[in-house]
């Protein structure tokens, strides 16, 4: 009994070793160095496979066509911004990219504000029929999109919203709910629900007791579930291809498709086009990056 | 920011509440005898109800609607401008699965090539990140680093970074390039690597294996970090090397992650089609035709032909092969403990 007292230190103790251990263990210090070159080489491998398609993507977007076309080599010989303007200009690429963000922005706050809400009625609230509603999402978790594909453009024609932006925002609203409100619930969950009581011993309605302890507290899961709407938002095509007609309502993948179906694809424009499309992308990852893991990582515990 | 939103669904839901302000007078008050507590219970249900309300009413627009008519669809034949459906019963099924000398072999090659994605993509994605994040999980000073490196093909994946493996896998792009390069000339392919249908789907597999790693590498990575090391001490103490640990110690304490990589994998392989219809669009000929994707075809490129009853059969078909998979995978938890 008396070891339970002392475990602290022990466990301390045992960290400390666990620094060295693996470190000198029954090797020498050459046995040392081969390990770390092994592990380095195999890590730097993985990191060149994991960026290969994008380092092309770069090099041809600083390309001419008559480079991309000879192919060859990584780094262009004679790099140029022109590719990059033209393709801007040329295409009311401008008028795209707004689209694009325009339609992935109202995606994802509605997301965040409808299911952060219904989460925490799943996870605090209690309320009959609570565990089938809540089990029926997650059931659709399982629906293929391609099933409701085409019933949601017959209805949206019938509602005379098909062709427009909210008719890709409304399905995409709804088609993020099952993961969502998995990721939100399970967050929610794990606050302890002391806060809620103290709160409520000092007069908090529920709306308070959500905006002010709930939502903040978890801010990682928040995160997570507004990048994980939005890059595939940014993103979607199959949706987006049959039910846009209007070029002035075109969002960034379709001109990229439109692209590609002229009838010589032009390698070094189309690149532009696909680069001008994800670095907006990586961009938002790297500023959110640090919730994003915390927040998958909570997700896979919960 | 949070706040902001707070304050709007605040707005919005008060709206709808009627009268909001006596909610929150009596929101703080204890527990006050068995009608008290009555009270209170009902209360706290109203504001359940409230809060799932937007949810419930956009699910039963967009989801119900939706579900309902794809579901009776399924058992018609339609073409979309006919006036009236022509229903067919169970026919839609049966000719999917052997009935029709049409269908019957687009779904059959389909399906085999389905197979081998659903078998192949997790199965790789977890010989791939399980060591990946072994080794990463080694390294203390450039983790961060590389893990956001890793993390490209997850954060790119779309159409953009699609049309860019096309471009490295042109017959003279960047891969055949790369084969020449180190001496592997002879691997190379003249076609392209999706040109030519002995290896087109075997790329695409590839492909897809690419974008599932981040993913399963960083589950992996939590659990690794997770883990209580007091039990690779004690295995290292008894003489076992770092092989004989890993295998023996870690790989089975990392079996919960392993399934949820399996079922993810599973499912988005099963069902998932974007990068087929970007990329290849089934083709050359049909050898990278997948189940997902001729779903789409009947339902929407196949100009009138009345494949649209057929298109919503072959769905919930991929649903119900979801449903037992997820099942299964429930099953195998529960043995797990």
């Amino acid at each position: 009994m008396s070891g339970e007292t002392l475990s602290p230190p022990r466990r301390a103790g045992i960290r400390a070793l666990d620094r060295t251990v693996p470190r000198t263990g029954r090797r020498g210090p050459r046995g040392r160095t081969a390990v770390r070159t092994v592990v380095g080489i195999v890590l730097a491998a993985y990191a060149a496979v994991s960026v290969y398609p994008f380092l092309w993507m770069v090099s041809a977007a600083f390309k001419t066509n008559k480079e991309v076309q000879e192919g060859g080599h990584l780094l262009p010989h004679d790099p140029t911004l022109r590719t990059f303007a033209d393709t801007w200009n040329k295409l009311d690429f401008f008028d795209y990219f707004l689209n694009s963000v325009k339609v992935t922005v109202l995606t994802t706050v509605l997301v965040v504000v409808v299911y952060s809400a219904a989460s925490y009625a799943f996870s605090v609230l209690a309320f009959p029929g609570k565990k089938w509603l809540y089990r029926l999402f997650l059931v659709l978790l399982f629906v293929p999109g391609v099933v409701t594909l085409l019933p949601i453009v017959l209805l949206e024609s019938k509602l005379d919203i098909l062709g427009t932006h909210w008719g890709l925002i409304l399905p995409f609203v709804n088609g993020s709910a099952p993961l969502a409100i998995l990721l939100l619930t399970n967050a929610f969950s794990s606050v302890p629900g002391e806060l809620r009581e103290a709160a409520r011993m000092d007069g908090a309605g529920e709306l308070r007791i959500f905006s002010r302890i709930y939502l903040p507290l978890a801010r990682p899961a928040v995160i997570t579930i507004a990048l994980l709407t939005a890059i595939p938002t940014w993103n979607e095509y199959q949706l987006t291809r049959i039910s846009l007609n209007d070029p002035h309502t075109y969002t960034l993948p379709i001109a990229l498709q439109a692209m590609q179906s002229q009838s010589v694809v032009q390698y070094n424009s189309l690149m532009a086009a696909a680069l001008i499309m994800v670095v907006p992308v990586i961009v938002l990852f790297l500023c959110a990056q640090r919730y994003f893991v915390n927040g998958l990582m909570g997700a896979v515990k919960g | 920011m949070t706040a902001g939103i707070g304050t709007a669904t605040a707005a919005g839901a008060g709206k709808g509440a009627g009268s909001p302000s006596t909610a929150e007078r009596g929101g703080g008050a204890p527990r006050r005898g068995p009608f008290g507590a009555l009270r209170e219970k009902r209360k706290q249900a109203a504001w359940g109800y409230l809060f799932v309300a937007p949810a419930i009413a956009l699910f039963a627009v967009m989801g119900v609607y939706t579900i309902v008519y794809g579901f009776s669809l399924s058992f018609a034949q339609w073409n979309g401008f006919w006036p009236e459906w022509n229903w067919r019963g169970f026919r839609n099924y049966t000719d999917l699965l052997g009935g029709s000398p049409t269908y019957w072999p687009i779904v059959k090659k389909a399906a085999v090539n389905t197979l081998w994605v659903v078998i192949a993509v997790p199965l790789l994605t977890v010989l791939v990140a399980f060591p990946l994040a072994l080794v990463l999980n080694q390294v203390k000073r450039f983790q961060g680093v590389l893990r956001s490196v890793y993390f490209v093909p997850y954060v790119t994946t779309g159409i953009a970074v699609y049309f860019a493996w096309n471009y490295i896998l042109e017959p003279n792009g960047a891969v055949n390039l790369l084969l020449k390069t180190v001496g592997l000339g002879s691997l190379q392919q003249p076609q392209g690597w999706l040109g030519n249908p002995d290896t087109a789907l075997a790329t695409m597999i590839v492909v897809m294996v690419w974008s599932a790693v981040p993913v399963a590498m960083l589950l992996y990575l939590t659990g690794l970090q997770s883990l209580d090391s007091s039990l690779l001490e004690a295995a290292q103490i008894d003489g076992a090397g770092w092989l004989r640990s890993t295998t023996t110690v870690v790989w089975p304490l990392m079996k919960p992650i392993t399934v949820v990589v399996l079922l993810l994998n599973v499912r988005d392989s099963l069902q998932g089609f974007q990068s087929f219809l970007i990329m290849t669009n089934g083709g050359p000929g049909d050898s990278t035709s997948v189940l997902g994707l001729e779903t789409y075809r009947l339902a929407f490129l196949s100009e009138l032909s009345p494949t649209l009853g057929l298109a919503s059969a072959l769905g919930w078909l991929l649903f119900l092969a979801a449903l037992v998979v997820a099942f299964i995978n429930q099953r195998v938890m529960r043995r797990m403990g």
